[in-house]
């Protein structure tokens, strides 16, 4: 039994507002002649990869839905759905949506259905709607338990995921400079989340925030975007396809490619699938560490500043000896 | 939200912007010259050193050699895509070579070259 608790489907209903701001925004970039790029193909197969994310809803989001009212049936907890519980599942949400979003990125497994939002070299309103068919395949609908197990009914935990995405929604331009500095302090912005999509080494593996900025400033993965360094969007190794279905499935037609070679140890093949996206048996391709390794190597100057605070110092064999 | 109401939604909204910005001229694909087929090659691998450049004489496709071996460069929409000529089959096209990559996200580019230029990037790709 689900109590019979109902939520709207939200991001259904906020398809209209989506297609409007699509038109605003071009409109906006096409009178002032800044604020953005569109180009056909790459906006059409972004708007198929959003519908292509509904569709799957409807096929394949029964699994994790069954999934929940099982946790649902099990846990003796109900918070009920007043307003402050609402908001609290809200923002524990948002938390549960930060570790998904870091672990997409940071898991080869997830990042093969996560790949395709970060597959365009534009950044506008339709790359917002570049979302995975694939997302029921990597599991993460378990990082969802604990807000189950702790009394947040199914429907609730669902319809806040939704508000979530939408948020998300109007972050996907450069249409928008900077929001008040209270604001970029405290919430995800169009400038935090441009800097998540760019492939510049100063930029990979940050800002994994949905709404909340504050988690990544928590965990340490907070990138400020740069006036000097502007966000070049898109893959590290970008993709040479329009076609909707290829931008669906390449990383895990490119993970069985890789897994599934001959002479590899399980241990090997493990790296492959669950290993940080560049991982290779014999070195030959770069993790995100090496990239930005070899940017400081050819960017010397770069060292220590934001998105390279983990190399603050230059390598030094005699430290332990001074100390 | 009733399904078919959705479904018009869905439709009508990625036909009206297809059609939009294809006539507001948005489908015009990325121009290269010798100097920004560089510049986007440095973009895509920026570890390489380039040796020279050659444009197509449609400016969408350009062969970057380096101290690694060949590349392709070539127009993506508003964008450029690259590729080391590593893993790959060409094949003679009517309008010039067509590259088969071993890539299913990359699966083939057909680049588009006069006889002169055929012949004398068939020299380019293998010197041998």
């Amino acid at each position: 039994m689900t109590d019979h608790v109902t939520f709207p489907d939200a991001v259904q209903w906020a398809v209209p507002f989506f297609i409007a701001a699509i038109l605003a925004e071009f409109l906006w970039i096409a009178i002032k002649g800044r604020g953005g790029r569109y180009e056909t193909r790459d906006a059409v197969t972004s708007l198929i990869m959003g519908a292509g994310n509904i569709a799957s809803g409807f096929l394949l989001g029964f699994i994790a839905y069954a999934f929940f009212v099982w946790l649902w049936q099990i846990t003796p907890l109900n918070l009920g759905t007043s307003i402050p519980v609402i908001v609290l599942c809200f923002v524990l949400d948002d938390l549960r949506y930060y570790w998904v979003h870091r672990f997409g990125h940071r898991i080869r497994w997830v990042w093969a259905s996560h790949v395709n939002h970060h597959s365009s070299q534009h950044y506008n309103l339709t790359t917002a709607l570049r979302q995975t068919w694939t997302y029921t395949f990597t599991f993460m609908m378990v990082v969802r338990a604990p807000l189950i197990l702790l009394g947040f009914h199914p429907a609730m935990v669902l319809f806040v995921g939704g508000l979530n995405l939408i948020y998300q929604f109007w972050i996907h331009t450069e249409a928008i400079g900077k929001m008040p500095r209270w604001f970029e302090a405290v919430m995800n912005t169009p400038s935090h989340h441009r800097a998540h999509h760019g492939r510049n080494a100063r930029y990979l593996d940050c800002n994994y925030a949905g709404v909340f900025i504050i988690w990544d400033k928590l965990f340490g993965t907070f990138v400020p975007e740069q006036e000097e360094d502007k966000v070049d969007y898109g893959l590290v190794h970008n993709i040479g396809t329009f076609n909707p279905l290829r931008v669906a499935f390449h990383e895990w037609v490119g993970i069985w490619k890789d897994a599934s070679q001959p002479g590899l140890t399980v241990r090997q093949r493990l790296g492959y699938c669950f290993a940080p996206p560049g991982y290779s048996h014999d070195g030959s391709r770069d993790n995100s560490e090496q990239i930005k390794a070899k940017h400081l190597a050819r960017h010397p100057e770069d060292r220590g500043t934001p998105g390279f605070e983990q190399f603050n110092t230059a390598p030094n064999v005699t430290t332990a000896n001074r100390a | 939200m009733p399904l078919e109401i959705l479904l018009i939604l869905v439709v009508g909204g990625i036909a009206g912007v297809t059609l939009l910005l294809h006539l507001t001229g948005k489908s015009r694909l990325h121009v290269l010259t010798s100097e920004t087929a560089q510049e986007q090659w440095q973009r895509h691998f920026p570890d390489d050193i380039v040796i020279d450049v050659t444009v197509a004489h449609d400016s969408h496709t350009a062969l970057v050699r380096t101290e690694t071996g060949a590349g392709l460069l070539w127009s993506f929409g508003a964008d450029t895509v690259a590729r080391h000529l590593r893993e790959f089959d060409w094949l003679e096209h009517p309008e010039g070579f067509e590259f088969r990559f071993h890539d299913f996200s990359t699966p083939r580019v057909i680049i588009h070259l006069d006889e002169t230029e055929r012949q004398h990037w068939q020299q380019l790709m293998d010197p041998a």
